[in-house]
């Protein structure tokens, strides 16, 4: 374990959550701003958690993968409309129909992945220009099949965008309910109460986001599956000499981490908003993989810097929330323009080494040659 | 390996054929004539169908064809804005009579294409002049009053009285009164009712000035912070990134607010809880203007459009008679200008 840069990403999120506190206390009591600030965090941080154990599992494997951003806007689509055809087309029920939904998004993912395992590892081409293809293509065929599919002529819905069955459910994790016999007559436990059980009242996807984190974690250190993957993109020549499928293994791993940015896509377009935007990933894909970089390729460092970016946003809008209350010696606050630039900084930090040094598989971008 | 770049040549032409979304070259060979009156409209980045600003100015270049006004119309959408200028060359070469640019954005490139095309009338939505630009009629629209309407409303109807904006970059003007009217027009309804209402407003400020109106992950993540923050009423400014907003909204159950067109149309997933929308009158808007360009009668510089609220459909029966009255005192008060927002036209 890293403890330092655990211990300086925990800090940045404590000073983040820390300014928003001081200033807001004033108009909110700071439990509802630390848990509102949490519940903003942690679903901002789901589809840039998924993206960078993305890039976790390919890169761990020896294979550049840059193209997460398309993997992930592909998948958005296709995840959005199998959903709307099973809903529209075949007549499934909403349930049936959005599960599925997140299926095709993984299938999609797998399948993008697929094309760079191809290029990358069978052909062997620079993997830096087998992932642009990929965000190119996915800009293309996305934008292309959403005109031609619902809007040109003779399109199966009409010319006009169908109503998606919906989005995931939140699922209500009951502490409220299990907690509440504490509080006895006191309103303001319940208040806090029912404020801190917001956190926990996720979604499916930002949920299992989670889990896989530890899961990764536990695949790629405790298992014979995570030593190979590791020897591979550590050094393929020793792993082939005793007897390890280097191309096999890389294929697969790439796969995994595509079905990773297929949940990720599925994230958008089933979890969050029920409809498809041309471009609607906006570059968080490329913000995936430096939290990969600044959890110097761990599935939990990952998870931990992403909710760095989650936090950073949650301060973004906060201080915009309670602009009004800054006080006068921090009116730099106000422009939210210079608080944007927050996770942009941080990324520009962490990336200089500060906090020690991140390194990368020792075979991360080099084919294998036998 | 010559199979290898075989193989990479394929992808990269799919990739690019597959990119180039935009229509060909115009259909119309006939625009360079003078008695073919063509209009063409170049989007902002974005879409055609955005459900919002694009659409609804190409409605009304489409409403000056059914009126009989234009022969030919046609689009182009923007995918990057590196673009804007080659996009507004391609009507501008065709030898178009009007070309309607669609944004704050375009506002540079289309004075640049002014200059260069003397014998074009431009229409410039949404580009206010600081000077008049010849050839660049810039349709404005007063969105302060379109945002005093609708926070009015919404604080007229919050329970929690918390409502909440969230809005595109303030860096564009138009986004910030809509923003600032709102504020003021929630100030307005409190000082008739004699309530306090609270209000959150949230522009997406990115460095990167075209994603914060194409992000509606961003704006969902935003209305949710505000709902969990009390806010029972949510404003979406700002293209996609305020549509994902109000579906947040509508999901949780919360008002949504729409706005430029009237949102219940086009946006079905939340129109079950739209209260109401503010409303640019830009088909109209636009209509007019290709018809007074066709008429001589255009002239350069600013011209205004008309603002107002969407009807409230759905939520008819919640919304109180004397929430209705006030409403309709406000418009017409804003309309005669007995009203006024205090918005100046940019950030000071």
């Amino acid at each position: 374990m890293d403890w330092k840069r655990f211990g300086f990403i925990a800090l940045i999120i404590i000073v983040l959550f820390g300014t928003v506190v001081m200033i807001g206390q004033v108009k909110q009591p700071p439990v509802l701003i630390i848990t509102s600030m949490l519940a903003t965090t942690i679903a901002v941080a789901t589809p840039l958690t998924l993206g960078a154990l993305s890039g976790v599992f390919c890169e761990r494997a020896g294979v550049v993968n840059i193209g997460i951003e398309g993997m992930m806007l592909t998948s958005a689509f296709f995840g959005w409309l199998g959903a709307i055809y099973m809903f529209h087309v075949f007549g499934m029920g909403i349930g049936i129909s959005i599960t599925l939904g997140v299926f095709f998004a993984i299938l999609t993912g797998a399948l993008m992945a697929l094309l760079h395992a191809v290029l990358s590892i069978t052909f062997k081409v620079d993997q830096i220009i087998g992932g642009t293809v990929i965000n190119i293509l996915a800009v293309g065929l996305t934008g292309f099949l959403n005109r031609q599919l619902f809007f040109g002529a003779g399109s199966v819905f009409g010319g006009s965008v169908p109503n998606s069955p919906g989005v995931l459910p939140t699922i209500h994790i009951p502490l409220r309910e299990i907690f509440t016999p504490l509080c006895g007559t006191s309103t303001a436990c319940l208040v806090n109460l029912t404020a801190i059980n917001r956190v926990f009242d996720q979604k499916p996807i930002a949920i299992g986001a989670i889990l896989l984190v530890f899961f990764s974690h536990y695949i790629l250190f405790n298992t014979r599956w995570g030593l190979r993957t590791r020897a591979v993109g550590e050094h393929p020549k020793a792993a082939d000499t005793v007897g390890i499928n280097v191309a096999q293994m890389r294929y697969l791993n790439v796969l995994i981490g595509g079905m990773f940015a297929g949940l990720a896509g599925a994230y958008f377009t089933i979890e969050s908003v029920p409809s498809f935007e041309p471009l609607l990933t906006n570059g968080r894909g490329f913000i995936s993989l430096a939290a990969m970089i600044f959890g110097n390729w761990t599935p939990i460092g990952a998870w931990a810097a992403s909710l760095v970016f989650g936090a950073s946003q949650a301060l973004l809008i906060n201080m915009q929330i309670f602009r009004d209350v800054i006080p006068p010696q921090w009116s730099f606050l106000q422009e939210s323009y210079i608080v944007g630039l927050t996770p942009y900084i941080l990324t520009m930090f962490i990336l200089t080494g500060i906090i020690g040094k991140t390194t990368p598989p020792a075979a991360d971008g080099v084919p294998y040659e036998k | 390996m010559k199979k290898l770049y075989f193989v990479m040549a394929l992808l990269i032409v799919a990739s690019m054929i597959l990119s180039a979304c935009a229509p060909s070259a115009p259909t119309a060979e006939d625009c360079s004539k003078e008695e073919v009156f063509c209009v063409g409209l170049v989007t902002d980045v974005g879409k055609i169908n955005d459900k919002s600003f694009n659409q609804s100015a190409w409605e009304g270049v489409q409403k000056s064809q059914a009126d009989g006004v234009a022969d030919v119309v046609q689009f182009i959408e923007t995918a990057d804005a590196k673009d804007y200028a080659k996009n507004i060359a391609q009507f501008g070469d065709a030898g178009y009579d009007v070309i309607v640019t669609v944004g704050f954005g375009l506002g540079e490139a289309t004075a640049a294409a002014a200059a260069t095309y003397p014998g074009v009338r431009f229409i410039g939505v949404d580009q206010f002049q600081a000077e008049t630009v010849a050839g660049v009629s810039g349709l404005n629209f007063p969105e302060d009053n379109a945002g005093f309407l609708v926070g009015a409303l919404a604080a007229a109807m919050s329970e929690s009285h918390k409502i909440g904006a969230v809005c595109g970059t303030d860096v564009v003007p138009p986004v910030w009164r809509f923003g600032e009217g709102y504020k003021a027009g929630a100030a307005y309804a409190d000082g008739m009712m004699g309530s306090t209402t609270e209000v959150f407003v949230v522009y997406h400020s990115d460095v990167g000035f075209d994603k914060t109106f194409t992000d509606p992950e961003w704006g969902a993540q935003t209305a949710k912070s505000m709902m969990d923050q009390g806010a029972d009423a949510i404003f979406g400014c700002g293209g996609l990134t305020g549509n994902g907003a109000v579906t947040a909204a509508a999901q949780a159950g919360a008002y949504g607010i729409g706005v430029d067109t009237d949102q219940y149309l086009t946006l079905p997933e939340a129109a079950p809880r739209m209260l109401s929308s503010a409303m640019k009158l830009i088909t109209p808007g636009v209509a007019d203007l290709v018809a007074a360009t066709k008429d001589g009668t255009i002239a350069d510089g600013n011209v205004f459009g008309a603002a107002g609220y969407a009807p409230f459909h759905d939520l008819e029966g919640e919304v109180p008679a004397e929430v209705k009255t006030m409403m309709e005192d406000i418009n017409a008060g804003l309309l005669d200008g007995s009203i006024t927002t205090g918005v100046p036209p940019v950030k000071p």
